[in-house]
């Protein structure tokens, strides 16, 4: 049994008071919680106010002018299930449905996925488990136990829709009581396990943007199993606009932020690739294997996409 | 700011309303304050879905819900299972698809959403859908047995 600190919680109902709320220091969003609440367990997090974004109104999906807006506290679930996602963005759909597993899928929301924490063996662990080992460098410790000589964090970046919404080119809508900002997926994140999002504390993800012409996308995760597990690598590949134009890949689950990677044919993509992924050892895979498998995996989404 | 939170549920059918603290999950409200103790405490951090609960119909895992994150909603255990759910009870009871039984609670409630969606759910919809589910005693072949036959059935579970 693994109870949950306590805390104290507000379910406002405007983002201008929920990022007030967030302006305090001690307080945490909670969306779908299938993440924050297992870290809440493990002491990750013991925020000291959960300000919920159930009642804030960021529940659905239409369409303007060219773009499909998913409001952040959509479920996975209804985003790979939607007609024009399904018909337009394949590639997100079926991001969505390799999330954890389906029922996880019906909890967790599209912002949460952006907004996910990075991962490693050694942080996802129950706080008795991480004081054996003195705990690590991204909670509560001074060392990393993946890199003892490093110098920095190597959490991965896990969250299973990024590369494909990057590669999409869609943007996030941050939201806080100072006002309203628009960027790029591909420019939330930084090479950091600890600080691995560029954001404000008090700012809410309140809408993700997907341009509907966007270049047609292949997703794939390679995982030990077909449910639960996250990525050991993660890939998303975008063919040329026009003939000899570049090809685009983002790996992610190998470092602490996406890696983008462009080339001129499909061949030299997949080259190139792992060429730029250093993954490290998990519990489950050696490095080499994992470096390899961004190889091939690289390649064979580039297969689908022809 | 509060800690504690005036909690309204409706669950199998029945309304409640108390007092509890903000970090109460589902899971514990439903076992420890109403006693219904057929939603089961497997790993606590959501990987192995013992404790589903059907949430306006919804499949979740009530380890890792916030009792006021489902304030105001109807919830669904397997004690309130009823006529919808028989033929995959009766299914499970003729394949043996249950042996500790500490995992058939909530793969009940994650089968009986899925019929609901799709009363002829093919094997690939099934065995995704069990993607939700740990069992550690049947290897799942029983499981699948007694879904394929619900499913063959075109799904009367509706």
């Amino acid at each position: 049994m693994l109870p949950l600190p306590s805390f104290q919680y507000e379910a406002p109902t405007d983002v201008v008071e929920a990022s007030r709320l967030l302006s305090e220091p001690g307080s945490q969003l909670i969306a779908g919680g299938t993440d924050l609440l297992v870290s809440m367990k493990h002491r990750l997090f013991e925020p000291r106010l959960l300000v919920s974004a159930r009642r804030l109104g960021l529940r659905g999906i239409s369409e303007h002018a060219g773009w499909l807006e998913i409001g952040a506290a959509t479920t996975l679930h209804d985003v790979a299930r939607h007609p024009t996602v399904l018909a337009r963005l394949p590639a997100l759909a079926a991001a969505c449905r390799t999330v954890a597993t389906p029922t996880i899928q019906t909890m967790a929301t599209l912002g949460g996925n952006l907004m996910l924490d990075t991962r490693c063996m050694y942080y996802n662990q129950p706080a008795g488990w991480r004081a054996t080992l003195g705990y690590c460098l991204k909670r509560e410790g001074t060392v990393c136990h993946v890199a003892p000589k490093g110098r920095g964090c190597y959490a991965t970046h896990s969250a299973d829709t990024v590369p494909a919404l990057w590669l999409m080119g869609a943007e996030a809508e941050f939201s806080s009581a100072r006002g309203v900002r628009r960027v790029a997926v591909s420019s939330m994140y930084r090479e950091d396990g600890i600080a691995w999002l560029r954001l404000e504390r008090d700012e809410v993800l309140t809408r993700v943007f997907v341009p509907l012409d966007t270049r047609r996308v292949v997703h794939r995760k390679l995982r030990t199993r077909q449910a639960i597990d996250y990525a050991q690598v993660l890939v998303a590949v975008a063919g040329p606009v026009s003939p000899g134009g570049t090809w685009t890949a983002v790996i992610s689950s190998v470092s602490s932020s996406p890696i983008l990677v462009e080339a001129a044919s499909a061949a030299e993509l997949s080259e190139a690739a792992f060429r730029a992924c250093q993954p490290l050892s998990t519990h489950l895979a050696p490095a080499t294997w994992r470096k390899k498998m961004v190889r091939v995996e690289v390649a064979r989404a580039a297969a689908l996409i022809g | 700011m509060p800690d504690e939170i005036v909690l309204t549920l409706t669950v199998n059918g029945d309304k409640h309303r108390r007092l509890i603290p903000a970090s109460r999950t589902l899971l514990d409200f439903l076992r420890e304050d109403l006693g219904l103790t057929g939603s089961k405490h497997g790993c606590d951090v959501g990987d192995c879905g013992a404790c589903t609960v059907r949430v306006g119909g919804v499949p979740r895992l009530a380890c890792i819900t916030l009792a006021a994150e489902v304030d105001g909603e109807e919830v669904q255990t397997i004690e309130g299972i009823g006529a919808a759910e028989a033929p995959l009870v009766a299914a499970f009871d003729k394949h043996v698809a249950s042996q500790c039984g500490y995992c058939t609670p909530g793969i009940i409630l994650s089968l009986s959403h899925l019929f609901e969606q799709d009363p002829a759910a093919d094997d690939a919809a099934i065995r995704e859908t069990l993607g939700s589910n740990i069992c550690r005693c049947t290897g799942y072949t029983k499981i699948l047995a007694a879904a394929r036959e619900v499913a063959a059935r075109g799904g009367q579970t509706r």
